[in-house]
């Protein structure tokens, strides 16, 4: 199998570029001072068909391979991390129902996705299970042809902008979360719905994080996805592959603070030289560097796993999210520490960038549970059962 | 071939622009470097009455294409015809939107070598010799006709590489122009006509101007430019980004695409200095320019570069103008 | 109603070192782009496509093979097809074979409207569009900050000294607009698959019935020497300094020099 870049990934890639430098990067320190959605760029992307890339033409989308995808939200994350949630969330929200929905489902609801008129979000993660998935206690009560769903959710990204969800509750609390959870798509227009407050937040601070209570909001059974007790399933595999997007996201932000980095220490003189012709600079530079070309290929290695449907998937986006997401903390800090001074006023775009790369080791699955993932995957290629929590 | 040096002489609302006088000096010259005479081929309303008076400039003949206000390119036939008939060694064009439409028209028909946009002309070894500056200002490039190649030679001519001469008296030999053949160049119209403003003034003939960009923020931003100009007697200009912003109108818009201008003195608040902008305005003879930004690209081809807030600073520096002014 | 552009492809701009607060580092990947000042008479031809008055939009370009990617580029922000002429007797060509070319081009094609963007002041070329509109013996409307067509003729906007007109002529025609027509479109996602789709193609001078001997014999003009410009005397630069003071130092300044 082979994952070089194609001519056509380079032109979508020059494409995204030029848009991303010229119309979202000048808004990025604001969008980051405000804390505010920038609905003009969602308008962009929606126009320019970046919210359709992961779906299918007959959805209305552009059907792109998954290094294409993969390469949008890199050149998007460059410019600004907040911005490129708008795509990562919109196929995030949306992978439920491309894996587990009827295609009356999917005809019902992809295309409105694709173009984006309607915004999408994933709503799992509640206050006491973020990491312990199975730990959700949101219910859904069986009534007729509806279901009754209460309980709240936390941190879900765009919750509060969000036209339709995919929610995450237990049809049958008995038999726990693994086995008891159910999937359906809530339009949140929807009565008891709410969104009552969302999160003031250390970086990507133009992506609302919202809190989301759910007051006996009543779903139609058409939109339960999959059968009953399928939730957790649906979840991981949702997950198994919307990590590659953070992977991506992650390298954009390092690449971003790469190029700053270079083009300030060309630029700036101290002791009678630039600062890019010291040597100590230049090695900080040369790993910085490294290390994000290393994250990026891997990025690009499990992309490609992905469209190929390796038995093995989980194993390689839980690797690129983790390197990628380690790799952002790292390079901007660096960053941050050649620019010196200038890296820690607001003026200089470092300092929101290493605010925003620390989310990246966070969310989708902390890098604990990565770990624990690719370790898993290891030892069961080595024949060794597990034992663990999960 | 004759030794002559025919420019093109536009005249607007009765009166000759300031190209043609620069031009007519520049032929004047050139036409001492070859041996021939300048003659100039006047076009547009005030052409007939004011051709002879190109010879204070130093026309030596004047050739008259028309007097109608009719768009510069459907003078195209007439201008081929009288060149034809003169047969010179060159022809200045400026390095005008009219300039190129005329200069264009005559390299489509006749195919001769073509000059441009030039900073220096002259005659060098019976032949015409230019300057033109390339790559963005960093290299200067000497041009000549190939051996053999067919006359006249077009030269494009930008503003102020000549300068009009002035207290002269004679007088210029008007004559009319000969036969032109049909063109369709002659079908364009003018169908409307709008004069802006009446405050708006022609920036290519400004000798002073103060320019507003990004920096202004607004329109009101502007009113500190319009008192320094009015202190200063000159005109008020614009980048590009202010005038896309609506700022002020697009006349005023100094670029690549806008007006090109060369004063004496442009002084630049809140002007960035991005290269579409700087073309337009960077032969200007002194340039100041007032910026928050102490790493605006302006800053590194400016004469006088004032880093600090062109809020303070405008007003301050109208104040302290009128003073020495005494006004 | 139909429109044929014609297009330039010039190499892609070098890294831009400039740094400013919100990260603008340009290092495109591609070698061979649209020349940007065509990339509004695309932005008019497309606008008129939009509301009605053009029923299609032809692409042409003169250059060498590799042009095609920036025709590519050009059919993904809308119109219907390409066209390039490209023949290895066509490098290095002047603005007059290059306007004899795409008259040529132009003439089989047979257009409403050809139309062109301006030439930088740095390249050659902008005396090319009225080049080719006295060769094919048609009207030229240039230097429009915006172009309308109907009723069997164009009209453009054109800046005067003082003001604007509109200038129309019949068709067919050449016409050239402005960066003032407004910003170009991105190319689409789609666009940009649905380009591939569209008809280009490759035409060389014989297909043209233009004999190289033509245009052979090499421009008519000469570069005899070069050398760096001027040194400028550096920037003296006013900083730190209390409004009311530096507006003293300025207008000392311009006292020095019989500014005022």
């Amino acid at each position: 199998m082979t994952y070089l870049p194609t001519a056509d990934h380079d032109e979508l890639r020059a494409v995204v570029r030029q848009l991303a430098q010229e119309r979202i990067a000048p808004r990025a320190a604001q969008i980051d001072d405000a804390a505010e959605f920038p609905h003009d760029l969602r308008e962009l992307l929606a126009q320019q068909d970046l919210l359709g890339t992961c779906f299918e033409e007959k959805h209305g989308g552009t059907g792109l391979d998954t290094i294409a995808q993969a390469i949008l939200v890199e050149e998007i994350a460059r410019a600004d991390a907040t911005t490129s949630l708008i795509p990562i969330v919109q196929k995030l929200g949306a992978l439920p129902i491309i894996q587990a929905g009827t295609d009356e489902q999917k005809d019902r609801y992809l295309p409105r996705l694709a173009s984006g008129e309607w915004l999408i979000a994933f709503a799992l993660t509640e206050a006491a299970a973020g990491s312990d998935v199975a730990a959700n206690r949101m219910r859904a009560v069986r009534d007729d042809d509806h279901y009754v769903l209460n309980g709240s959710k936390r941190f879900i990204t765009h919750g509060s902008l969000a036209d339709v969800l995919t929610v995450f509750a237990l049809t049958d609390p008995e038999a726990g979360g693994r086995k008891g959870m159910s999937c359906f798509i809530v339009e949140t227009e929807t009565r008891g719905f709410a969104a009552p407050r969302v999160e003031h937040k250390m970086g990507i601070r133009g992506s609302p994080t919202a809190e989301l209570t759910f007051d006996d909001v009543r779903v139609p059974e058409r939109n339960r996805l999959g059968a009953e007790g399928d939730g957790f399933r649906v979840a991981m595999a949702t997950l198994d592959r919307s990590r590659l997007s953070i992977a991506a996201q992650a390298v954009g932000i390092a690449q971003g603070a790469l190029d700053a980095s270079v083009s300030y220490a060309a630029e700036r003189q101290q002791f009678g030289q630039r600062v890019a012709d010291f040597q100590g600079i230049q090695w900080m530079l040369a790993d910085m560097a490294t290390q994000t070309e290393a994250a990026r290929q891997l990025t690009y290695a499990a992309a490609a796993r992905v469209d190929s449907k390796a038995a093995d998937l989980p194993y390689w986006t839980s690797s690129a999210k983790l390197v990628a997401g380690d790799t952002a903390m790292r390079v901007t800090t660096d960053a941050v520490q050649v620019l010196g001074g200038y890296g820690y006023i607001t003026e200089y775009p470092v300092e929101r960038m290493m605010r925003d790369a620390k989310i990246t080791q966070l969310y989708e699955g902390t890098q604990q549970i990565q770990r624990l993932i690719v370790a898993r995957q290891l030892l069961q290629r080595a024949g060794v059962a597990h034992r663990g929590s999960q | 071939m004759s030794n002559d040096i025919l420019f093109l002489a536009e005249f607007v609302a009765g009166t000759a622009a300031r190209s043609a006088l620069e031009l007519a000096t520049g032929a004047a010259e050139l036409a001492g470097q070859s041996g021939g005479s300048a003659i100039a081929l006047a076009y547009g309303p005030g052409a007939a009455a004011g051709a002879a008076g190109l010879g204070a400039h130093g026309a030596v003949r004047a050739i008259v294409l028309g007097d109608e206000d009719r768009p510069a390119i459907t003078y195209a036939a007439a201008t081929v015809a009288a060149v034809r008939d003169t047969a010179p060694l060159a022809v200045l064009a400026p390095a005008t939107p009219n300039g190129r439409d005329l200069a264009a028209a005559l390299v489509g028909t006749l195919h001769v070598p073509a000059f441009g946009p030039v900073r220096e002309a002259r005659v060098v070894d019976g032949v015409l010799e230019t300057e033109q500056s390339t790559l963005q200002g960093s290299v200067i490039t000497t041009a000549r006709p190939t051996d053999g190649a067919p006359s006249p030679s077009i030269a494009l001519v930008l503003a102020s590489t000549f300068a009009p001469a002035e207290g002269g008296t004679a007088s210029a030999e008007v004559a009319q122009a000969p036969e032109a053949e049909d063109s369709a160049f002659g079908k364009a119209t003018i169908a409307e006509s709008h004069e802006a403003d009446a405050k708006v003034v022609n920036l290519e003939e400004a000798t002073i101007i103060v320019a507003g960009g990004r920096g202004v923020g607004g329109e009101e931003g502007f009113a500190p430019l319009h008192d320094l100009a009015a202190a200063l007697g000159g005109a008020v200009g614009a980048s590009r980004a202010a005038a896309d912003a609506g700022w002020i109108p697009y006349q005023l818009q100094i670029g690549q695409t806008g007006k090109m201008v060369k004063p004496a003195l442009y002084i630049g608040a809140g002007v960035s200095g991005a290269i579409q902008h700087r073309v337009g305005m960077q032969t200007a003879e002194h340039v100041v320019a007032i910026n928050r930004d102490p790493d605006a690209p302006i800053g590194e081809f400016a004469d006088l570069f004032v880093v600090g807030d062109l809020f303070q600073i405008v007003p301050a520096l109208t104040d302290e103008i009128r003073r020495r002014k005494g006004s | 109603m139909k429109i044929v552009v014609c297009v330039k492809q010039v190499p892609a701009t070098g890294a831009d070192k400039r740094y400013t607060d919100d990260l603008r580092l340009d290092r495109s990947g591609v070698e061979a782009i649209i020349n940007p000042l065509d990339e509004y008479a695309i932005e008019q031809a497309l606008r008129l496509v939009d509301d009605g008055s053009v029923d299609s939009v032809t692409y042409l370009s003169m250059g060498p093979e590799q042009a095609s990617e920036a025709l590519r580029r050009a059919l993904a922000m809308g119109g219907d097809e390409a066209v390039l002429v490209t023949d290895p007797a066509l490098a290095g060509a002047d603005e007059w074979a290059t306007a004899k070319v795409l008259a040529a081009a132009l003439d089989r094609l047979a257009p409403d409207v050809a139309l062109m963007g301006m030439a930088s002041d740095d390249a050659r070329g902008s005396l090319v569009p009225g080049a080719v509109a006295a060769m094919r013996q048609v009207p030229m409307l240039s230097y429009g900050a915006e172009l309308k067509v109907g009723d069997g003729e164009a009209r453009v906007r054109r800046l005067s000294a003082t003001g604007f007109d509109w200038i129309s002529a019949p068709l067919p025609l050449v016409a050239t607009v402005t960066d003032q027509v407004g910003e170009p479109r991105y190319a689409s996602l789609k666009g940009i698959m649905a380009a591939k789709r569209k008809p280009m193609q490759t035409w060389s001078l014989a297909d043209l019935d233009l004999p190289a001997d033509d245009l052979a014999g090499g421009a008519l003009t000469r570069v005899t020497d070069t050398r760096p410009p001027e040194e400028k005397p550096p920037t003296e630069r006013i900083e730190n300094l209390p409004p009311a003071e530096a507006a003293t130092k300025i207008a000392d300044w311009l006292e020095l020099r019989k500014l005022i």
